[in-house]
């Protein structure tokens, strides 16, 4: 009886829905009435089957002994816990989600460190009036014309123009 | 200070006096490279150009004549080198300054009507490029900082992990309570319907020894009824519904 009582921990749907992204909702929905479909054969499910009225049987059934044998297995009888293979599963995959994400995370703050770093250099840059070509070739390197691949002008290719 | 440059040579008199009305339009020297570091980015350009007048002559010309000879003096000046010219022929007048005098009446006459056009396209092709440089420029930091909100965005999604685990832990812990329960159900219809059956069974054998010994009697009852005894009660009862009968018109 102990591993019964497990207590539901209470998920709240809402926030988890606001969480998932588009490509994954599928996935979600499917989830979530797999656990709408439990959450009711649950419910329907009373908690203790009825107990069986032995008196009255014992006054009615003509069969000596039988009523009596019926109690005896009935009550020692012990009906087994269905066992539990899937929670480790689900705790090893929750971990390895874990690092993943924090994997993720740090890869993530890195690619924001490089977009602010630029929208840094993009924010300081000299006003356009007053560059000269230099300038405009030191802050857009892609810009510069390069002049020996292609030595004659117009220094690119034909179809860049 | 700007004009002590332009006036090195003037003598210790004119130095003394306060310095020409600046007439606010006059142009002071860009002060580059004053300091040991050049200056980068080069300071922008002034709006305009240096003042000039009918053209050709610089305003810093008139300003320097200005205190010996007054206003005129410039012109003067022009007027008298012009004549001496002319009348000592060191500029001789030939078909060559016909020429001049048409071609710059029509240069003068182009530049006169159409030179705020010009200069008005010219900017427009330089503000143009300057616009789509200043585009591409606002572009690139917005999608910066799209990006930017975006993987916050990511991060802040990949924090609500747990919900998903939790939601899978509730699963199966919901799946194995309702197996749990169902099987004590099963257990308990089972015995139930077998002890039912036996109840049953001695209900329904009960009552067919009943209804069969019920008919046995009856039957062997109408069989023990001899013609004779038929006879007897058939009159009986007609002797009791005449009764009946002569009671009931006495009601009446």
């Amino acid at each position: 009886m102990a591993g019964r009582k497990a207590a539901l921990k209470a998920v709240d749907w809402a926030a988890f829905a606001e969480r998932v992204p588009a490509n994954q909702r599928a996935m979600f929905n499917a989830l979530k009435t797999r656990n709408d479909a439990l959450t009711a054969r649950l419910a329907a499910l009373p908690e203790k089957p009825p107990t069986i009225d032995w008196a009255f049987y014992k006054a009615n059934v003509a069969k000596a002994g039988m009523v009596d044998e019926f109690q005896k297995k009935f009550s020692a009888l012990k009906v087994p816990e269905p066992v539990d293979t899937q929670t480790a599963k689900i705790d090893a995959q929750e971990k390895e989600a874990a690092k993943s994400t924090a994997e993720y995370i740090q890869a993530s703050k890195a690619r924001i460190a490089e977009y602010e770093q630029q929208l840094q250099k993009l924010k300081n840059m000299i006003p356009f009036e007053q560059m000269t070509y230099e300038d405009l070739y030191d802050a857009f390197p892609e810009s510069k014309l390069n002049k020996e691949k292609y030595p004659y002008w117009p220094h690119k290719p034909i179809a860049d123009l | 200070r700007a004009l002590c440059p332009l006036v090195p040579s003037a003598p210790a008199a004119l130095r003394a006096l306060p310095p020409p009305v600046a007439v606010g339009v006059l142009h002071t020297t860009r002060p580059l490279h004053t300091t040991q570091q050049s200056l980068a980015p080069v300071p922008p350009l002034p709006e305009k150009g240096g003042e000039v007048r009918h053209g050709l002559i610089p305003e810093e010309f008139f300003q320097f004549l200005y205190p010996k000879t007054g206003v005129t003096g410039p012109y003067m000046l022009g007027t008298g080198l012009l004549l001496y010219f002319l009348s000592k022929e060191i500029y001789v007048v030939n078909h060559e300054t016909a020429a001049a005098a048409c071609i710059l009446g029509v240069i003068i006459y182009g530049i006169k009507k159409f030179g705020a056009d010009v200069a008005a396209f010219a900017d427009k092709l330089n503000e143009e490029k300057l616009a789509s440089a200043r585009a591409m420029k606002s572009e690139s930091i917005e999608t910066l900082q799209k990006a930017i909100e975006e993987e916050k965005k990511e991060q802040w999604r990949a924090e609500g992990r747990s919900y998903l685990f939790d939601a899978k832990r509730n699963n199966i812990a919901m799946l194995l309570e309702a197996n749990y329960r169902e099987r004590l159900l099963m257990v308990y219809t089972e015995v139930k319907k077998r002890l039912d059956y036996q109840v049953a069974m001695q209900n329904l054998k009960r009552q067919k020894e009943q209804d069969h010994m019920i008919q046995w009697v009856e039957k062997s009852v109408i069989q023990s009824i001899t013609p004779q005894q038929q006879k007897e009660s058939i009159a009986k009862c007609i002797l009791d519904l005449k009764a009946l009968s002569k009671s009931a018109h006495a009601a009446v």
